[in-house]
């Protein structure tokens, strides 16, 4: 067979099988659902309705989308060199309160310079934070998951400790920082939702990353470390840098999307403001087998579930937990066949090629 | 017993009729038989890539065939596992081993079939059975050794007591002279004729031709996944088996030019390495390589030649002594620094090391061009042209197929995949070229090129040091060999002077009355 038609024909093997995941997770919904004892075509109605009709349910379904593309491609990014980043939710909080400080604290500039000079600081502390584990993988070796898992603690217990204490705003009684300035806030694309810029921003940065990763010498041998860093050291490439660097970037991307929480939802951090958004990201990543492409689909369908589940819950009754046994469905499906796929190469390794 | 023609058959020991199995990529085997007779030492031969470990996968239970059927004395099987493969008294040994480091000779043969007494391991049942067979065959074995600690010859020897332990009548042995000196070798011969008399049956797998000559009863030639012929050992001939294999007549052996070297190259001072056994620590070695001048290091696997090549490209630190490239040090720098100052490096581990096989055949080929980044623009944005252009030439010049630069290295065969790797590493030309195992586990076709490709380049005035644990390679393209034993430089010997026994002997700390223990 021709070598480039198997390569295609593997990748759409790989994208038939995220459909097939997806689809079977919506058929243990739909039974769910069923025998729940709920009408499954008018739960389905209120769940499309939810996502899409009008203003406000779209803006919903857009405002949901932004944090999961952008935790899904700080985490794929992590991924193309091979390092698990499960601290993506802790990078958000170091960019969520970055960006609510230099919101604040930056008075008198126009939203043009304000805007991005502050989420470019929020970027820069996800970026450093996400370095410590980056650091202690490549010099070492130290297992990045338990790192930037325990990591995600000490960001959300710092950022909650700021928010009570140093900075917090006084004239409220809950543990949060005060607004940012109106020029920090991100302009909102489709009121009533509270759907804003920040979705330009987010596939701006998909748009940059997949440029980066296939276009240039680094993203080529961010990939080549990912693949084989065996292979790069020998060649000449240093991938303990390149490992640092990438981790630094995903944090990046993860301090942005705090950044973008903070200056387009909220305007200020609350304690505990994160529903979790940076885990949302491996689900986001893997499902779309981290590739950059697929990732904006992935993380589309999902928000349009959650922003449709609220509907449903309301107009028919159908708890929107049903939505969670869906994605979790989904994951088991995704990961579980991203461990046969593990197993098949493993197996074509020792058979196809070595076969004497 | 094996049967000479014109006697009455029994039926065969063992019987595979029409076999078929695909891979993802490939065909692997095409309707393929293959009959043997109890007590006959039956040789399979083919290159890699031929199907020979694939079929015998199959009789042991690894892979499931897609067509076909196997019999065992007569009775249809269906062999679904190794241990369904044991019970039926089918042993194989594997080419690498397949053995627990850290757990004693004696743990390593029981395992799995351990003796018991009152629901305890008795290990005294269980050591003087092992003791039997081992006096039975002719084995030396230390029981109670631990198998980190026991030389490649006493873990294969471990390897097939472990087969007989567990009851095989039919004993595959893949490769099993691979990782064997020439003394070794003859060890072995001699256990297998010893098994051969006790009225086992020896499949040997193997491809060197004069080695299959003087053990087997019958030889089955395979090529690209089909059963060529299978000839009993008196009409064959090395030059017959040669053309079956491969299917066409081979070259090996090459015109060497006379050559002056010319101005020293690499020169190596006292240098003191940790290995990864203390076995391959290196300790004092020093030699030189000149211009125009092939150096081959000859020694058992692990014997310090990973580690020499590793210090030398800057994989491995440098405990003490100095390594220079005309005249300036490079010990203990980057690789890429070491790439800086002219010195190529084909790696000895193909897969691991020297291809990323997810990338494609062009991103292979510039690979070592991109930490500094000529083929892009100032802010690193690939010029995809311009690498394609050059890919295209390396392609053309090496006969590297598929003749595609987007390719995923993934789908070339070893040899290709080999070649992608030489034209990368010779492209760069560096005034050192350092190939380890060059030639390893791939087509003879492959090998013919890259063996000729360094000759070129000796013949440009290139320095090249070759590691091998292939003799006839070191003996067909040095100009100098020095032999690795333990860490060690065992001695220097010129071509002139140099032939199987010598290296052999020397391999395993031997000292011949050549310059042993002089180094260059």
């Amino acid at each position: 067979m021709n070598d480039k038609l198997r390569d295609f024909l593997y990748e759409r093997q790989s994208l038939l099988n995220v459909f097939i995941a997806v689809f079977t997770a919506m058929i243990v919904g739909t039974l769910v659902i069923y025998f729940m004892g709920y009408d499954i075509l008018e739960s389905y109605e209120a769940l499309y309705q939810g996502a899409f009709k009008g203003r406000f349910n779209f803006g919903g379904t857009l405002e949901r989308f932004v944090p999961l593309l952008l935790s899904g491609l700080a985490f794929a990014v992590a991924s193309k060199a091979s390092i698990f980043n499960i601290g993506v939710e802790g990078q958000l909080y170091f960019g969520a309160i970055t960006a609510a400080f230099f919101g604040y604290i930056i008075k008198g500039v126009p939203s043009l310079v304000h805007i991005p000079v502050t989420l470019l600081l929020a970027a820069a502390a996800g970026g450093l934070w996400a370095v410590i584990p980056g650091f202690l993988r490549a010099k070492y070796n130290v297992n990045e998951v338990t790192t930037t898992i325990m990591l995600n603690y000490v960001a959300i217990f710092f950022v909650g400790y700021i928010v009570n204490h140093p900075f917090k705003n006084p004239n409220v009684g809950v543990p949060q920082t005060p607004n940012v300035q109106p020029t920090a806030r991100l302009p909102k694309i489709m009121l009533p939702s509270r759907a804003n810029i920040g979705i330009f921003i987010a596939l701006a940065l998909l748009v940059f990353f997949i440029w980066l990763l296939n276009k240039t010498t680094f993203g080529y041998k961010v990939r080549a470390v990912g693949f084989n860093p065996f292979f790069t050291d020998y060649v000449g490439v240093k991938s303990k840098l390149i490992m640092v660097l990438t981790m630094f970037l995903s944090g990046a991307i993860g301090g942005v999307l705090g950044g973008v929480e903070v200056l387009g939802i909220h305007g200020y951090v609350l304690d505990n403001f994160s529903p979790g958004y940076g885990f949302d990201g491996i689900m986001v990543g893997l499902l779309a087998r981290n590739n950059l492409k697929a990732l904006p689909f992935v993380a589309f369908f999902l928000a349009a579930l959650r922003s449709g589940a609220i509907n449903m819950e309301r107009f028919t009754g159908v708890p929107k937990e049903v939505i969670g046994v869906i994605e979790a469905v989904i994951i088991l499906l995704a990961a579980a066949e991203v461990i046969v796929e593990i197993k098949k190469r493993k197996s074509s390794d020792k058979g196809g090629v070595e076969v004497g | 017993m094996y049967v000479e023609k014109g006697v009455k058959k029994l039926a065969p020991i063992v019987e595979m009729k029409g076999i078929y199995k695909e891979f993802p990529n490939v065909v692997a085997l095409n309707h393929v038989d293959f009959s043997l007779e109890k007590g006959e030492i039956h040789a399979l031969i083919g290159e890699n890539g031929a199907g020979k470990s694939t079929l015998m996968k199959i009789l042991y239970g690894i892979y499931d065939q897609d067509e076909g059927t196997v019999k065992i004395n007569g009775e249809e099987k269906n062999i679904s596992d190794a241990r369904e493969a044991m019970r039926l008294g089918i042993g194989m040994v594997h080419q690498e081993f397949m053995l627990a480091e850290t757990m004693t000779v004696l743990e390593n043969i029981i395992l799995g079939f351990e003796p018991n007494k009152h629901k305890l391991l008795d290990y005294d049942k269980a050591y003087s059975e092992v003791m039997d067979y081992s006096e039975k065959y002719g084995f030396e074995i230390r029981p109670n050794s631990k198998v980190i600690n026991i030389s490649v010859g006493e873990a294969q020897r471990v390897e097939i007591l472990k087969a007989l332990y567990r009851g095989a009548e039919v004993l595959i042995l893949d490769e099993p002279t691979a990782v064997l000196t020439p003394q070794e070798t003859e060890e072995l011969f001699k256990i297998i004729r010893s098994l051969k008399e006790n009225g086992k049956t020896i499949i040997f797998i193997s491809h060197k031709l004069d080695e299959v000559l003087e053990i087997a009863d019958r030889i089955t030639v395979m090529r690209k996944g089909n059963k060529v012929e299978t000839l009993s050992q008196n009409d064959a001939t090395k030059e017959k088996l040669a053309y079956l294999m491969v299917g066409r007549e081979v070259f090996l052996d090459f015109e060497i030019e006379e050559n002056e070297p010319g101005d020293r190259i690499l020169e190596v001072k006292n240098l003191n390495v940790f290995g990864r056994r203390k076995l391959s620590n290196l300790k004092d070695v020093s030699f030189e390589i000149k211009e125009g001048e092939i150096l081959g290091v000859a020694g058992i696997d692990g014997n310090g030649q990973t580690e020499l090549v590793e210090a030398l490209t800057g994989l491995r630190k440098v405990e003490s002594g100095e390594i220079k490239i005309r005249g300036e040090e490079i010990t203990n720098k980057s690789p890429l620094e070491i790439r800086h100052h002219g010195v190529s490096h084909i790696p000895e581990d193909r897969n691991k090391t020297g291809l990323c096989k997810e990338l494609t055949i062009q991103e292979n080929l510039i690979a070592n061009k991109l930490p500094d980044d000529p083929y892009s623009s100032k802010i690193g944005i690939i010029n995809f042209k311009r690498v394609k252009n050059f890919a295209e030439e390396l392609i053309d010049k090496f006969d590297i197929r598929p003749p595609k630069t987007d390719v995923k290295m993934q789908n070339l065969s070893g040899g290709n995949a080999q070649k992608v790797i030489v034209a990368r590493e010779v492209a760069e030309d560096a005034g050192l070229i350092i190939a380890s195992q060059p030639t390893r586990g791939i087509d003879i076709g492959s090998i013919e090129f890259i063996r000729s490709v360094l000759l070129d380049e000796r013949k440009a005035g290139k320095a090249v040091l070759l590691v091998s644990a292939d003799l006839e390679e070191i003996l067909s393209l040095s100009d100098r060999i020095i032999v690795m034993y333990e860490g060690e430089i065992q001695g220097t010997l010129d071509i002139e002077e140099a032939n199987e026994n010598n290296l052999g002997l020397m391999m395993t700390g031997g000292n011949p009355d050549f310059k042993g223990g002089v180094t260059a």
